[in-house]
């Protein structure tokens, strides 16, 4: 187990030194950031001082080399035009995409388990039915326009929820039920799919023969084998949510990640830009390993080493 | 019996709607204080002005800090700031009597040593946007305690516009000594009528009034400027009472917020023209690779006349939803704007001529019509403008007098990366800029670094380096005449209208006054609606 762990960690490494390599050559394809961030009165000269200030005029590689030298220590450079450590304002950004990102992950296992295997027990069934319908619904939805109808109906309407932003409790309500539907709805039909394929084995059979209650043959047997490939889509889709919740962050102004380096993106403001894909690529790379961690936990007949 | 898990979950939702009930209203203000929310488009750059020259950032930084002086509200003229009184001594100096005894917001004495600080900051740190748009200044003499002369390389007509432009905002020496230009941003400090209390990067700025500040403290307690980048979402804001002034209206809204109570919709000049631009030469921008083979049929100077005649300005101003029909470049308050001769409604109408715009398709050598012309448009820009429909009938228009219009509509971004950036178009594009008549002339120079058109004309250029240096206002005038004949004679840069900014607020609660430059900075344009 050990050995898995340690060798799961040294392929996130991996994975992140090829994601600073594409972080960093990747954003510098959208073309000089000079020319995107100076006014249209600077001339080529001066344009030319400012890369050497920022170090653009130095080769690529060297650049990268710097910014990989950096990097390790946490120090992704001072952002262009805040002049403030573009890992500063990663971290002030990421406790609120985590805890969106955590809310409706909750929200969406929270329905889509119960629904999941509700509809599986009841194969074919009026709620079967229903389910799959607000499963497609869900899935069909637009989070863009799911999020101002819920603005529409909830802030003008009711004058109930705050409209945007993170300052109040309640602002989370909205933009976690937009992310969390989305992922209700797909992760719903998984878990049908994956607990009819576990309900039809033989040991679901057995364990019926043997007398034992529907509740216990449900989460004591079959559901341990079906969350296999369930947490692995969670994994997955949390991934998502961490990574792309851009659109969610902008419809209610969350002060979030995703729109940090959207914004970061607009200006080419490569120091954030780089240091937020990384950051993204953390949490993604981290979440993985957990969730190869928590299989063995989960179904004992997985053992890794 | 359920679950510990089933029971977590539940708990947890249900905490959460009690968190929703618990806390509505949601944004609830204080009795005490007036509150004034602006939904702002974002992004915002940075509190330590100087470093960007992103006029959105700016709207924020001039609540905090004071300038020398300041366009006044309906663009007239200037008003003092940090200084009380200000003249010409001579062609190439400017003397500042600044306030007495004025301080930051820390304290520190706001002097004649920390004007000319923050001007020779700007002028010579190369790193800053605005740092050639100071090049002006020749020196800073400290005369006194509260007395400053500025002088200019050159006698400087604009001088109090450029000195009233970005990054005239004055920052405490002393304290960015002490802390740093890392820490300075963090918690900036300045001399104007707001402190910045609160702030989370690019999405929300609190501003508390300042009891000391020399003009009284402001009438509103609290201006919070809340980054809200959907249009959709600032709307649905104001119509929920979170927010109490939005900007650029989308034209589709506008019905629905004229109706809604305690809303009023107000427009104003916003400062920005609209263009169109045609391409006069193979070099500029992208051209080269994108296009290596197409021959614009605008290199002929008789196509951009035919297509400046073909258009009805005055339907595209309507088509817009709120703009001022115009021909001139300059912005029509500035009395460079030539508002007689090129803005006015005749001048405007005696243009539209699609019978003189045929003839002159016939004398380019295009008789029949058919002539292949490619528009490039956006969607939309941020304020709230409908240049896709714009596109549109300038299509139609164009079509009418033997053009076959090939649109190209993109997303503003998509637009900005490969058009409107980077040259990347073929004949015609759509674009909106600034009309302030110091910029003006040098865009139109040989020297002047655009990917949009190489322009070059020595005899223009003299014209318009005579314009920046002469004083006297006729000979301006004079030197204007013939600055605008080289300009027709070239027909690149067609103007089609003055953007008119469209604002809606909370007008049960607040007053509120546009600025004619557009800039959304409250000083004395906002107030309490019972005040």
């Amino acid at each position: 187990m050990q050995q898995f762990i340690a060798t799961r960690i040294f392929q996130g490494l991996i994975t992140l030194i090829i994601v600073s390599f594409l972080a960093f050559f990747l954003v510098r394809l959208k073309g000089d950031p000079v020319d995107i961030t100076a006014p249209p009165t600077f001339n080529e000269d001066q344009k030319q001082r400012l890369r050497e200030l920022w170090g653009f005029d130095k080769p690529l590689a060297e650049q990268y080399v710097i910014f990989v030298t950096r990097a390790v220590t946490g120090d992704f450079g001072i952002a262009y035009l805040s002049k403030r450590p573009a890992m500063e304002l990663v971290i002030e950004r990421l406790g609120a995409t985590w805890l969106l990102a955590g809310v409706a992950s909750l929200i969406g296992l929270s329905v889509a388990l119960p629904l999941g295997i509700i509809s599986s027990l009841n194969r074919n069934s009026f709620f079967d039915l229903g389910s799959t319908m607000l499963a497609s619904i869900g899935t069909a939805m637009p989070s863009f326009w799911l999020g101002l109808m819920m603005i529409i109906f909830f802030s003008v309407r009711l004058r109930l929820l705050p409209a945007f932003g993170a300052r109040d409790p309640s602002a989370i309500i909205m933009p976690s039920l937009t992310m969390g539907v989305g992922m209700a709805a797909y992760l719903s039909r998984l878990t049908r799919s994956a607990m009819l394929e576990v309900l039809n084995e033989d040991y679901v059979r057995t364990a019926y023969s043997k007398g034992l209650i529907t509740r216990t043959v449900v989460f004591r047997h079959a559901m341990k084998n079906a969350l296999i490939p369930i947490m692995t889509v969670f994994g997955l889709q949390l991934g998502w949510l961490l990574g792309g919740s851009v659109v969610v962050e902008s419809v209610f102004s969350w002060p979030g990640l995703g729109r940090l380096m959207i914004d970061s993106i607009g200006v080419r403001d490569n120091t954030v830009v780089q240091a937020a894909l990384l950051f993204f690529s953390l949490s993604f790379i981290s979440i993985n390993i957990v969730i190869d961690i928590l299989y063995a936990v989960i179904d004992p007949r997985i053992r890794f080493d | 019996m359920m679950s510990k898990t089933h029971r977590g979950v539940l708990v947890a939702l249900l905490l959460m709607v009690v968190l929703a009930l618990v806390s509505a209203p949601a944004t609830a203000q204080d009795d005490e204080m007036t509150e004034f929310v602006f939904a702002h488009t974002g992004p915002i750059r940075t509190m330590d002005a100087p470093v960007t020259w992103f006029g959105s950032t700016h709207w924020l930084t001039n609540l905090l800090y004071e300038c020398l002086i300041w366009r006044s509200l309906d663009g007239s003229g200037y008003v003092g700031q940090a200084a009380a009184s200000w003249e010409a001594t001579d062609d190439t100096t400017w003397r500042f009597n600044l306030r007495p005894g004025i301080t930051f917001h820390n304290g520190e004495p706001l002097d004649a040593e920390a004007v000319k600080w923050n001007i020779d900051r700007v002028r010579t740190r190369e790193d800053f946007m605005v740092h050639p748009q100071w090049l002006f200044v020749n020196d800073v003499i400290v005369i006194d305690d509260v007395t400053v002369d500025v002088t200019t390389h050159q006698p400087h007509p604009y001088f109090e516009y450029d000195v009233s432009f970005n990054g005239c905002q004055l920052l405490p020496p002393d304290y960015m000594a002490e802390v740093g230009e890392e820490e300075f941003a963090r918690n900036p400090v300045g001399s104007g009528p707001y402190m910045l209390t609160e702030f989370s990067e690019s999405d929300r700025y609190v501003f508390d009034a300042w009891d000391d500040y020399w003009g009284g403290r402001p009438e509103v307690d609290r201006v919070i400027y809340q980054v809200i980048p959907e249009q959709a979402a600032q709307v649905a804001a104001l119509l929920a009472g979170q927010v109490d002034l939005i900007s650029g209206v989308p034209p589709a809204d506008r019905e629905q917020l004229e109706a809604a109570e305690g809303i009023s919709l107000v427009s104003e000049a916003g400062g920005r023209m609209q263009h169109l631009l045609a391409r006069i030469d193979l070099e500029a921008g992208i051209m080269p690779e994108a296009y290596p083979d197409y021959q614009p049929v605008t290199l002929d100077p008789r196509v951009r006349y035919a297509v400046s005649h073909a258009l009805d300005r005055e339907l595209l101003a309507e088509v817009h939803g709120a703009a001022s029909a115009r021909l001139g470049r300059v912005c029509a308050h500035f009395p460079e704007g030539g508002a007689d001769s090129f803005n006015s409604p005749e001048a405007v109408a005696a243009n539209y001529d699609p019978d003189r715009a045929r003839e002159l398709l016939a004398e380019a050598g295009y008789p029949d019509g058919g002539v292949k012309i490619y528009l490039d448009s956006p969607t939309a820009d941020a304020r709230g403008g409908s240049e896709k429909e714009v596109a549109e009938v300038i299509s139609v228009m164009l079509e009418e007098v033997g053009f076959d219009v090939e649109l190209n509509i993109l997303d503003p971004s998509a637009y900005r990366e490969q058009v409107q950036t980077s040259g990347g178009h073929r004949d015609l594009m759509l674009i909106n800029q600034g009309c302030a008549p110091s910029l003006v002339p040098l865009f139109y120079q040989c020297n002047w670094p655009s990917n949009l058109a190489r322009v070059c004309n020595e005899e223009w250029d003299e014209v318009s380096n005579e314009i920046l240096r002469t004083i006297d206002f006729d000979a301006r005038m004079a030197l204007w005449d013939q600055w605008w004949e080289f300009m027709f004679e070239l027909g690149m840069q067609m103007t089609l209208y003055e953007i008119q900014a469209v604002y809606a607020y909370d007008s049960e609660n607040f007053t509120f006054e546009p600025r004619r430059d557009g800039w959304m900075t409250f000083r004395g344009n906002i107030g309490l609606a019972d005040g």
